[in-house]
């Protein structure tokens, strides 16, 4: 252990590195006080892949490496919706997945909100409507916000969360 | 003989049954009034889910199987629906009355059944895991996915390759670079062109970093799954860097519409630097894990996958290698003057697989250095010859196998197996001689793709 705390010392803290700053300092403050305001300081965050490519997955993941570190903000995402006060929803909204993201989002209390993440909900990514695909999500579900991009990248993703927390 | 795929293709007159082996392709040809013909499943026990596929997708029926439930039709999915078939132009379904799905399963006294899934409980694709459980044991898993299908294949067909390629990107985010190199080789194949050298070095060197974005994540996860969180924020630095490098050369930060066929400046000598640091990190990273006991205890001997079974199963990649298999599509002379050595290891357990793609890591960093040059070649774009090609590649999971039919001038199939297509069949073999707490451990060390598998 002793060789990781010497790293530590040597590395310190990355978060918010120098490059980063300007811009995500604003947003970082914008979010915290308003997830204080609205949420009581934590907003629940249930995400459920309706059918995309992994990559609107792997943006959300990469929320949580030490460069952003989103739970200081007091955003979380959790393991069951009925801890949620938000669904987030990515992918085509395939024919098989639609009743199972349909049963998330009922097993949510209220008040509950969505946000869908990506072009693919909207059906703006190059995928095409078909037999599998139910896409648009606006059909089946009353979408609060979208966060646009195939995929929106993680600063994208905090100023998207930060626009919904300012609309509602 | 390793299996590779099995799918059917319809022409006018009959149904063609493509068997591809690592050396041979056999083509059976079957009546359309007709369509029968007998398993592979029997010898090769994972063509049962390209059978079953062919059922759901064409009616294709399986005389002699074992299996015959649906694979990708799901319980609300109208039965006797064809999809693939040319004659199928529904754009919208509506949902069958609930057909319920019967899981493969173990009963007998206290043996009870736990059921996890579609949508699970981290940010994670969705995909449904059956366990039959005697306490704590496992005593046997079905794998159930397919929830994810987009109805990949048959929306390419009618489409120029050009016209593919964006979709084509996105079947499988982390594997993006990896279908867009099985995409260029059919594409090159079709134009008869051959791919300058120093555009193969740049598509190469993007592969490993693509890989190693996958690699430098999972090795993160692996142990946090094993309650070590520390790995996590280290390695999904690390990842976080390298996705930052890839967005550099590419404008994205998954390599979306990178493999073109103009090489683009690439700053070498800033790459040459990251690539140093990532090199330190990793030693460092490896030195600190390895002296991790309780991590260690944790990864030994847990989800063993013996050879034999690999074999069986015709598992591929990092899975495959782990078990002691040598395979890799990366064993040609161009990766090998490039630097490229094969990792494996035998005992198949989760460490093995970890230290597979901690040693691909390495071997990545070292190929990325040798693939770095500036250069502006560039490749122009000609007329494209109708025909049936077939191209492979390593992803970072394992083989990816991509076929294409062109008829005049346009897709007329399109069909692609992927790695995890093989591996997921495997993976509940590892489940035997552990306890259901171990399965996200097993799981994510496999980390396979359910967006590639499902299409
Ligand atoms: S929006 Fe783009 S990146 Fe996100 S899931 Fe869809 S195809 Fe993938």
């Amino acid at each position: 252990m002793i060789k990781f705390w010497n790293k530590r010392v040597k590395l310190g803290v990355i978060t918010e590195k120098p490059e980063l700053e300007e811009s995500l300092k604003k947003i970082h403050k914008e979010i915290k006080e308003n997830v204080k305001k609205k949420f009581a300081g934590s907003l629940a965050i249930r995400m459920v892949d309706s059918g995309s490519c992994n990559a609107c997955e792997a943006e959300c993941n990469a929320l949580s490496n030490p460069y952003f570190d989103l739970e200081r903000l007091g955003i979380y995402f959790v393991a069951s919706p009925r801890h949620a006060d938000v669904m987030l929803v990515s992918g085509v909204m395939t024919f098989n997945m639609t009743p199972h993201v349909k049963e998330a989002y009922e097993q949510i209390p209220s008040p509950k909100w969505i946000i869908s993440i990506g072009d693919c909900p909207m059906m703006q990514a190059p995928f095409e409507k078909n037999y599998a695909i139910n896409a648009p999500v606006t059909e089946h579900l009353e979408v609060t916000h979208h966060i646009a991009g195939c995929p929106p990248n993680p600063v994208e993703i905090m100023e998207g969360f930060l626009e919904f927390l300012k609309k509602i | 003989m390793r299996f590779i795929a099995r799918f059917c293709k319809e022409k006018r007159e009959c149904f063609e049954i493509i068997t591809v082996y690592e050396e041979s392709t056999k083509i059976e040809e079957i009546s359309k009034e007709s369509p029968r013909i007998k398993t592979l499943a029997k010898k090769e026990p994972s063509a049962i889910w390209f059978e079953r596929k062919m059922q759901d997708d064409f009616g294709i029926i399986i005389e002699d199987a074992f299996d015959k439930r649906p694979l990708v039709h799901q319980e609300r999915f109208p039965r006797d629906l064809h999809p693939l078939r040319k004659d199928f132009k529904e754009i919208q379904l509506q949902e069958a009355p609930y057909l319920q799905y019967k899981y493969e399963e173990i009963s007998g006294d206290g043996v009870f059944q736990v059921a996890v899934g579609p949508i699970h409980a981290g940010i994670i694709e969705p995909g449904h895991f059956q366990f039959s459980q005697a306490g704590e044991e496992m005593l046997h898993l079905e794998v159930r996915h397919f929830y994810k299908n987009r109805g990949i294949e048959k929306m390419l067909e009618g489409k120029t390759l050009q016209e593919a390629k964006p979709i084509i990107e996105r079947i499988s985010g982390n594997e993006s670079i990896a279908y867009q190199i099985c995409y260029r080789d059919i594409y090159l194949q079709a134009t008869k062109q051959e791919l300058p050298l120093s555009l193969r070095k740049r598509h190469a060197l993007l592969l490993e970093l693509e890989r190693t974005i996958h690699h430098l994540t999972d090795i993160g996860f692996i142990p946090n799954d094993a309650g070590f969180g520390a790995a996590l924020s280290f390695a999904s630095k690390l990842s976080e860097d390298a996705r930052r490098k890839m967005n550099e050369l590419t404008g994205h930060r998954f390599g979306f519409g990178a493999i073109d066929f103009e090489n683009s400046f690439i700053d070498t000598a800033s790459f040459h630097e990251w690539l140093n640091d990532l090199k330190q990190s990793v030693e460092f990273f490896e030195d600190w894990i390895i002296d991790i006991p309780s991590l260690w205890d944790r990864f030994d001997t847990t989800g063993i996958l013996p050879l034999k079974k690999a074999v069986k199963y015709a598992t591929v990649g990092v899975i495959a290698r782990a078990s002691g298999i040598a395979i890799d599509r990366r064993i040609n002379p161009f990766y090998l003057e490039h630097g490229f050595s094969l990792a494996s290891e035998v005992s198949g357990d989760v460490a093995a697989r970890f230290k597979v793609r901690l040693a691909e890591l390495q071997n990545s960093i070292v190929m990325m250095r040798n693939f770095l040059e500036e250069d502006d070649t560039k490749l122009e774009v000609t007329e494209i010859y109708d025909g049936e090609y077939q191209s492979f590649c390593e992803s970072s999971i394992g083989e990816l196998f991509m076929a294409i039919d062109i008829k005049d001038g346009l897709i007329e199939r399109f069909f692609v197996r992927d790695p995890s297509f093989m591996n997921w069949q495997a993976v509940h073999i590892m489940m035997s001689s552990d306890i259901i707490a171990d399965f996200p451990l097993i799981n994510k060390s496999c980390d396979l793709s359910y967006a590639g598998n499902d299409l």
